[in-house]
């Protein structure tokens, strides 16, 4: 069984269009991450699958099934909201018990499946709570409980993460992940956090203004990035981009030159991550010299910005090997292997 | 707001507060008191605090002039009008609240205006309109009248209250199973039940109180004790004493029902309605 967006279109009302021709196909049982900035249609896309919007063109598929036309309770899909969105009438064990007890499910199963599903997050001993009186990390596992407690075949999450502090963040991450390898459903996972994404995802789908940019495993997405704007999203700090241009094997930016191979001569941007600029002796042949401007400590590394004349970069190196001061000169070497090219006009990948 | 306020001026509000309760109260005392007074006491030119009490205006009243259907009438009166006003207007309310289609502030605003009219301008066009429905002198027209005029009132105030319920609610219950209107009636109706009770008390009491539709389009059966009192203003005189009993059974329930939910009821008539 696999899922499909076909040609996802959406319009909303007031003329705001968020998805533009959605094609996306995925297996059963994969971690996809939905990643894109604010407006990219990220959301959206989930919605959709989840029945709570209607597209205004294209189809959903699962399994071969077209479930376009279908309300959201016979999808079999279960959704983890944003802000938790749990019954704040209800104990935890009725929030959790809710989707069964509307399907009817007979009251012993519902007990066990309870039980058990609260035992799996660890909230177990909050069952008799109201929702109000929990931690947001707790009432954040009530909703993933209560999205998984009837078994729906896939599970949608909607930034279920972004409400949690930094800490917390990083322990539900592994949660998750611990989760989707226990349960082996189908998770959906909207972000705009590229963190969550490298580390969750089998799969990740880069959005923008509506549209898909890229959708590869984590590794090819930041090895291989489809175009510039995949380059600079995914990544912490951004890869360093500089425009310029190619002429007889030398690609002149603002500010220095690099010799380069294999690129034909005309307007280009060149793209290197931070942490693959190499710092190198300044009897190095084929170095460029920079100028540092400000050193960041993130141990156990180091963040140095450098400037040359109009260009900027970042170079990403372990703490500890120089500590240079502003002003002093950085001998950089661009090992040609690390360098991305991206057409300067579509910033589409070369 | 935060800072305590100073003394003078605490002063000042208690003071403001004590002449408020004395104005509001002075009236409602003096009518306890004028329903346990003989006719004599009644008409003292000099207005007795303390004289020898009767029981007589009760039952003179409620049994000797058959009164006590009418406190039934009105019963059935507020309470259906209130169980119609809360059926239409919240489910209307709501999707005022969640939906968005075109027009929907004029419409809503619309709904307003139906309170802004003097209730006396539209009197007689209600009354030819009942008539002509076959309606006329019965309850049922006390009851729909009473529905049409509180059901904005309903949309109005429901419509802050369910505003305050985040939609995500309504999602987390569609995706729990539930169907639309099963979200609205099994998960949001349940949140929004101290709303819905301030909201239903508040109707209860104005259909309970109002006099002019109920006085226009009943004379006999299904009269509500409010239309009841004017029977008391005789050729031979007005029965002061039978008017204020039955006043204060018809104040009673209004009385100990603000006291009930004047919580939600303030809460209802402040945040939610602006809101809205």
């Amino acid at each position: 069984m696999d899922i499909v967006f076909e040609g996802i279109s959406k319009v909303f009302p007031d003329g705001t269009a968020a998805l533009h021709g959605l094609d996306l196909a995925f297996e059963t049982g994969e971690f996809i991450v939905l990643l894109g900035p604010s407006g990219s249609g990220k959301t959206t896309a989930c919605r959709v699958l989840a029945g709570l919007e209607n597209p205004t063109g294209g189809r959903i598929l699962v399994g071969g099934r077209d479930i376009t036309a279908l309300p959201p309770r016979l999808r079999g899909i279960g959704m983890v909201f944003q802000n938790y969105a749990l019954y704040s009438h209800k104990t935890v064990f009725e929030n959790i018990a809710y989707p069964l007890r509307v399907r009817k499910i007979p009251r012993a199963e519902i007990e066990r499946s309870v039980k058990a599903m609260a035992d799996l997050l660890q909230i177990g001993r909050y069952l008799n709570r109201k929702p109000g009186q929990l931690s947001g990390g707790q009432a954040q596992r009530v909703a993933v409980a209560r999205a998984l407690v009837w078994q729906p075949d896939i599970c949608l999450m909607d930034e279920p993460l972004s409400n949690l502090d930094a800490l917390l963040r990083l322990h539900m991450r592994t949660e998750l992940k611990r989760l989707h390898r226990e349960l082996r459903k189908t998770f959906v996972f909207v972000t705009h956090d590229q963190e969550e994404a490298m580390t969750l995802a089998t799969r990740v789908a880069v959005l923008r203004d509506g549209e898909l940019v890229q959708f590869d495993t984590p590794q090819t997405v930041y090895r291989k990035p489809a175009s510039r704007f995949v380059a600079e999203f995914m990544g912490r700090p951004a890869m360093n981009t500089f425009d310029g241009a190619v002429a007889g094997g030398n690609f002149r930016a603002a500010g220095f030159d690099l010799p380069v191979t294999g690129l034909p001569d005309g307007p280009i941007t060149l793209g290197i991550r931070p942490e693959q600029i190499e710092l190198v002796d300044a009897s190095a042949a084929d170095a460029v010299v920079f100028e540092v401007d400000v050193v960041d400590h993130v141990e156990p590394d180091m963040l140095i910005f450098a400037r040359r004349g109009a260009s900027g970069l970042i170079v990403r190196t372990p703490n500890g090997t120089r500590g240079p001061e502003h002003g002093a000169l950085l001998h950089l070497r661009f090992p040609s292997g690390a360098m991305h090219a991206f057409d300067a006009k579509t910033g589409q990948r070369l | 707001m935060d800072r305590p306020a100073s003394r003078p001026w605490v002063a000042f509000a208690w003071a403001v507060l004590a002449v408020a309760v004395v104005v509001a109260l002075t009236p409602y005392l003096w009518i306890v008191l004028a329903s346990f007074k003989n006719r004599v006491d009644l008409f003292a030119s000099i207005p007795k605090w303390t004289f020898t009490p009767t029981l007589a205006n009760y039952p003179a009243v409620f049994i000797g002039k058959d009164y006590w259907p009418l406190a039934i009438n009105s019963l059935v009166i507020s309470t259906s009008s209130t169980a119609l006003c809360i059926a239409i207007g919240a489910p209307a309310a709501y999707v005022f609240a969640r939906m968005d289609f075109p027009g929907k502030e004029d419409l809503f605003f619309f709904f307003l205006t139906t309170r802004m009219a003097p209730p006396i301008s539209i009197a007689v066009p209600l009354f030819l309109f009942f008539t002509a429905l076959g309606l006329i002198d019965t309850i049922y027209a006390v009851v729909i009248a009473h529905t049409s005029f509180n059901l904005s009132l309903v949309v109005w105030m429901m419509r802050g209250f369910f505003a305050d319920i985040p939609r995500e609610i309504d999602e987390a219950a569609v995706m729990d199973g539930r169907s639309r209107l099963g979200a609205f009636l099994f998960i949001v109706v349940p949140l929004a039940a101290p709303g819905l009770a301030a909201t239903a008390v508040l109707c209860f009491i104005l259909s309970w109180n109002e006099f002019l539709y109920a006085f226009i389009l009943v004379a006999f059966e299904g009269r509500p004790l409010t239309v009841g009192i004017p029977g008391l203003v005789t050729p031979h005189g007005t029965l002061w004493g039978q008017v204020a009993a039955v006043a204060i059974v018809a104040t009673l329930p209004i009385v100990v029902f603000t006291f009930i939910v004047q919580r939600q009821l303030v809460r209802g008539l402040t945040f939610g309605a602006v809101k809205g």
